[in-house]
């Protein structure tokens, strides 16, 4: 269909170019409505169709047919691809759409289908499945990540919780613990003290003890003297009992003549009386002889009361020093069995001033350690009372992350991937 | 001039002290001396002695000779007469015994003054007499 506009501005050329023969004049004004259809085409204006009856020129008619076959399948191209401009602004605004829905409603379910089909919506329809696929895989990985997430924020959670109050009463016990080694320390000390003590003692005891059995040696010594000296009393109280019988003997001796002498002198007394005046005299001396007689029977009696003193003097000695040597076995054998107690004692002792002395020393080094283990024990409080704080924090931390990761999740379900 | 005395053997049964006339005695012994004509005679009535430790020969009539059993003999004492003295006859009469004839005082103290003879011849009935008693048991 021709355009007037070419006509117009073939014409218009054709005043432009006025100045040019007849013969070329034709011509011309057919190549300048050429001309001009062409700078119609060449401004992008393809709906100008050359008059093709007004050229005469049969070759210019045959360009100007070519040229309006080109400009008509130019237009029809344009038209196509401006079709297809539209379909793919539309594809693309359905994508951008779906996209801003996908963003917006987080509906990941569907798949994106567009109202127009244009292969050259092709890629992008398979750049946004893909991207949706993708953030489809990345929303599911997501919200299984914001779930376990959740789950482990809420073990770490409890775990801090737990681990909070294990730490509360973990700094529970090892105030308390510190508290019972500052006992312990000073129960340390006191033994130690004590220790010390017991083995001082068990010194002196067992320098009285070593003491004493000098002394039960001693006591053993003096007791073989008495035992030695009672059976030489006991000797010499036999010798003497042996002596006094013999003095009795004699004593019976003289006292059986005192009693004849006293006798004689009696019966000579008596004779002399019978004799009267004149054995008067002699009755005189008799009787002075019985007299006699009768002191030494006298003097016997006494000696006989002193033998027999002597004899129960002697009994009693006797007996005293038989008590005596009973007396001193008994004593050797109780000094024997008392130096066995005392050697069991000095044993004995000798093991408890060892033993304490070891307790001692074991109750130092006890205190020593006890001591430095209520430096580390108060070192484990401090360490502790930072765990604690430490532990709080985290039970903060977890908290604010168990409600992030509930924020996550809330975030993630709002995608919709089934 | 001195003054008449009697001759006395002092002599002592139980706890008293009697007197006898020497010339009645034979000789003073111990009663475990006797021999066995010397017929023991322990008891009598002037009692058992404590301690037989003396024995008095006496002479008797019959020609034997009676130990009598005393406890001691004190001695011989030469006595005024006058101080040796009978018994009264109320006394004399009112004792069993005719063995006692009289008292002496002795430090004016009356002693019982025996004859020994008639004693040992009154020996008294179931008292011991060593030889006599054996001879009456050997009878």
């Amino acid at each position: 269909m021709p355009d007037d506009n070419l006509s117009q501005k073939a014409k218009a050329g054709k005043a432009r170019k006025g100045a040019a023969p007849r013969k070329n004049g034709a011509l011309g004004g057919e190549v300048a409505l050429i001309t001009s259809a062409l700078d119609e085409f060449a401004a992008g204006k393809y709906r100008g169709r050359i008059d093709v009856a007004r050229i005469k020129d049969p070759g210019l008619k045959a360009i100007a047919a070519g040229i309006n076959r080109s400009a008509a399948h130019a237009e029809t191209l344009m038209g196509e691809s401006a079709s297809r401009i539209q379909a793919v602004s539309q594809g693309v605004d359905e994508a951008i759409e779906a996209m801003v829905r996908l963003v917006v409603q987080g509906d990941l379910s569907g798949t994106l289908r567009l109202g127009v089909s244009d292969a050259a919506l092709t890629p992008l329809i398979a750049g946004v499945g893909q991207v949706m696929e993708t953030l489809k895989r990345f929303v599911t990985e997501i919200r299984e990540a914001a779930l376990q997430l959740s789950t482990s924020a809420a073990e770490v959670l409890a775990a801090a919780t737990q681990n909070e109050s294990s730490t509360s009463q973990q700094a529970s016990a090892i105030h308390e613990t510190t508290a019972t080694m500052e006992e312990l320390k000073g129960a340390s000390h006191q033994i130690a003290e004590n220790a010390q003590m017991v083995a001082s003692i068990a010194e002196q005891t067992l320098a009285a003890t070593r003491q004493g059995e000098g002394s039960i040696k001693a006591f053993m010594d003096s007791m073989e003297k008495v035992r030695k000296n009672a059976v030489e009393v006991d000797d010499a109280i036999s010798k003497l009992s042996r002596r006094v019988e013999r003095i009795g003997t004699v004593v019976e001796v003289i006292d059986e003549i005192a009693d004849r002498s006293d006798l004689l002198a009696l019966n000579a007394a008596l004779e002399g009386a019978k004799a009267g005046e004149a054995g008067r005299g002699f009755s005189i001396v008799a009787a002075e002889m019985r007299r006699l007689a009768e002191n030494v029977m006298e003097s016997t009696k006494e000696i006989k009361n002193l033998i027999t003193e002597i004899r129960e003097a002697t009994h009693a000695a006797k007996e005293a020093s038989d008590g005596n040597k009973h007396m001193a076995a008994e004593g050797e054998k109780l000094g024997g069995a008392a130096i066995t107690s005392v050697n069991g004692i000095l044993s004995g002792t000798q093991e408890t001033s060892d033993a304490a002395r070891v307790i001692h020393l074991a109750t130092q080094q006890q205190r020593t350690a006890t001591e430095q283990v209520v430096q580390s024990m108060s070192e484990i409080e401090e360490v502790t009372r930072q765990a604690q704080a430490g532990s709080r924090q985290a039970t903060g931390a977890a908290s604010e992350l168990t409600n992030l990761a509930e924020r996550l999740a809330d975030l993630v379900k709002r995608f919709k991937v089934d | 001039m001195s003054e008449t005395t009697t001759e006395i053997l002092l002599f002592q049964v139980g706890a008293r002290v009697y007197a006898a006339g020497v010339r009645d005695v034979r000789r003073i012994g111990n009663p475990s001396d006797a021999k066995a004509e010397d017929r023991l005679v322990s008891g009598s009535v002037l009692g058992d002695p404590f301690s037989p430790d003396r024995g008095i020969v006496v002479a008797c009539d019959d020609g034997n000779d009676r130990t009598l059993v005393v406890d001691h003999v004190i001695g011989v004492r030469f006595v005024p007469q006058g101080d040796v003295r009978p018994l009264p006859p109320l006394a004399a009469h009112c004792l069993v015994s005719a063995a006692v004839t009289g008292y002496a005082l002795l430090d004016d103290l009356p002693t019982l003054l025996i004859d020994l003879p008639t004693l040992v011849r009154e020996q008294r009935p179931g008292s011991a007499a060593g030889p006599e008693r054996k001879e009456r048991n050997d009878a």
